[in-house]
């Protein structure tokens, strides 16, 4: 078996598994939403992140499925995915996106020190939440933003 | 750094898609290194040097001031 052929049967499993958990986690979200009367926190929050693995995993799958058919598509894709120059970018973007992701907690973490110490206020639930969010949405951005500028530029 | 990889790919009669394949990588990256936006890595201008008979330094020419 050659090494394209393992490298995207690797890849078709990633994906059916992202899938799979993604479609465990879409219908306990929505079992959940339906079910519990009592919410403790919006369960579209889980019911949201099922349907991003399962779309993944959808994509996953498709790309991969026509690969593992035609060998010359299989090469194409194996080379663009291992493409140094890709992968650079992809470096470059993690990065970037790491040192947002690091500054927004720290500033949360130093928010919430002062906070003990009485000289700022406590953020309150809702805020806390949407700079959480903030938190996960911002590096995202960043990242996908970075991986599109460099393509153009490099 | 500069490289006359586009003279020689055409001296060969190769499409961008046709150098990438042989060398491994996208015809993105071709065209970035033709264009001179992007320097290849150390094995990536071996494989182009070995693939037109070449040296490396017969293909890429470094330029100090561009560091």
């Amino acid at each position: 078996m050659s090494n394209t052929k393992n490298w995207i049967d690797k890849r078709l499993k990633i994906g059916w598994i992202m899938f799979s958990i993604g479609a465990i986690i879409c219908i306990a979200g929505i079992t959940s939403e339906l079910k519990i009367t009592n919410r403790p926190f919006d369960f579209r929050i889980i019911t949201g992140l099922g349907i991003l693995l399962l779309g993944i995993g959808i994509g996953q799958i498709v790309r991969y499925r026509i690969a593992a058919k035609d060998g010359i598509v299989a090469k194409r894709i194996a080379i663009e995915e291992h493409d140094e120059r890709t992968v650079l970018i992809r470096a470059k973007a993690g990065n970037r996106a790491y040192w947002v992701s690091t500054g927004l907690v720290y500033i949360l973490l130093m928010w919430i020190s002062f906070a003990s110490n009485g000289k700022l206020v406590y953020p309150n639930e809702n805020i806390l939440w949407y700079f959480l969010a903030l938190a996960i949405v911002l590096p995202f951005g960043i990242y996908l933003i970075s991986i599109l500028r460099d393509e153009r530029s490099s | 750094m500069k490289n006359n990889l586009e003279e020689l790919r055409n001296q060969r009669g190769l499409t961008q898609q046709e150098l990438a394949d042989q060398v491994e990588v996208s015809r993105q990256t071709i065209i970035s290194l033709e264009n001179g936006r992007y320097n290849p890595s150390i094995l990536l201008a071996f494989r182009l040097a070995h693939l037109f008979q070449m040296k490396i330094e017969d293909i890429f020419f470094y330029i100090p001031e561009d560091y």
